[in-house]
């Protein structure tokens, strides 16, 4: 009798830690995200906020990865001319996707833009990703201890920030935006979606200059 | 030297191939960097902070017109070693490999195909493109200066 009651006893325990396990794990996985939010043939839903008037005709879609040194071209030399001709006017808006395949740090770095979206500092983070990259990939410059520093230079709340990043909470959005890449034909970083009112989509790839961006925009307006 | 120069390059066939040469890497090298794009428009453009990078592919590119031709010349008129010729194709090849493969398309293939060796080799040749590219133009300078020596010694035998 004494046995019996010990294996049960055993099989009790062991179902009740699996239904824990597998109550933290969803708990994990769960976080506050449209997911009809489409742009074009790509699922946007688990990328960036939307960078300007969500009601913009125009949606500039960024596939990128923050240890890409062409992205980080861009982002100094092209993305502030579309800022300050598209996006701060309202002719578009912009969504971040991450295509995070160069190195180890870039899921973790794209994970932690997540983290900061959480106290709404997505864009804030992202820039400050942008401005330290360093010209090497996997030196560190983008691993755990530094991507709390920068969220800790932005002021953000360490503790919530620290068990975001360390649970790996956003791990999965992170591979659903890589396959997002993947399946629209990216092929490398930066790469590019404008889509217009009309669901028209134009790719380009690469760090290219303002004057194609312009050109397809003004087109499209 | 201009003796030299003139000796290989007056030929046409030699030349050709040092334009053919010079044309396709620089080309190839400048796709694959991102000065050039073909699609949705051609266009050109060096960002700034990328100029380093632009002039070693020209000076790379160059040097490689010069190097691989002499070398062809000298193998074919005096029947020599092809030791230098080889230094000349190492030297262009590491040098066009550097940086090749970083965040475009040839990085995305490497690393898609060979998983995290694929990402540790692209990392190495993109971390450390400038330097690669400096060593593999170091290799074709000497191999062009003996080249010129050899060329210089051989002719006075030869003529």
């Amino acid at each position: 009798m004494n046995k019996k009651g010990g294996i049960l006893g055993i099989i009790v325990i062991s179902i009740i830690i699996v239904i824990v396990a597998s109550m933290s794990s969803s708990n994990n996985e769960t976080f506050d995200v449209d997911m009809t939010r489409t742009h074009g043939s790509i699922s946007t839903a688990l990328g960036s906020p939307i960078l300007g008037d969500p009601l913009a005709p125009i949606t500039i879609v960024e596939f990128g990865d923050y240890q890409c040194h062409q992205c980080y071209n861009w982002f100094h030399n092209t993305k502030p001319m579309i800022m300050r001709d598209y996006i701060e006017t309202g002719k578009a808006n912009l969504v971040f996707v991450d295509f995070a395949f160069l190195g180890k740090d870039s899921p973790k770095a794209a994970q932690a833009t997540y983290c900061a979206d959480d106290q709404n500092m997505y864009w804030e983070y992202h820039n400050s990703l942008y401005n330290s990259q360093e010209s090497k990939i996997d030196s560190g410059w983008a691993n755990s201890e530094r991507l709390k520093a920068f969220a800790f230079n932005l002021n953000l709340d360490m503790e919530l920030f620290n068990e975001c990043l360390d649970s790996e909470k956003y791990s999965k959005r992170v591979q659903y935006n890589s396959q997002q890449a993947r399946d629209n034909g990216v092929r490398g970083t930066p790469g590019f979606f404008i889509v217009d009112s009309d669901y028209n989509q134009t790719q380009i790839g690469g760090a290219q200059p303002f004057s194609v961006f312009q050109k397809i925009l003004d087109s499209m307006i | 030297m201009l003796e030299i120069f003139k000796l290989v390059f007056f030929n046409y066939k030699f030349f050709t191939l040092s334009v053919i040469i010079f044309s396709s890497m620089v080309i190839t090298l400048l796709l694959i960097s991102e000065f050039i794009f073909l699609e949705p428009y051609f266009v050109t453009h060096i960002p700034s902070g990328s100029e380093l990078g632009f002039i070693l592919i020209v000076v790379l590119s160059t040097l490689s017109a010069l190097v691989i031709p002499m070398n062809i010349f000298r193998i074919s008129h005096f029947k020599n070693s092809k030791q230098k010729i080889s230094g000349s194709i190492f030297g262009s090849i590491i040098g066009s490999a550097a940086g090749a493969c970083s965040c475009g398309p040839i990085g995305f293939a490497v690393i898609s195909t060979f998983g995290s060796v694929g990402a540790t080799a692209t990392a190495f040749l993109t971390n450390y493109e400038i330097p690669i590219r400096i060593f593999a133009i170091l290799i074709l300078f000497i191999t062009y200066f003996t080249t010129i020596k050899s060329l210089k010694t051989e002719c006075k035998v030869s003529f």
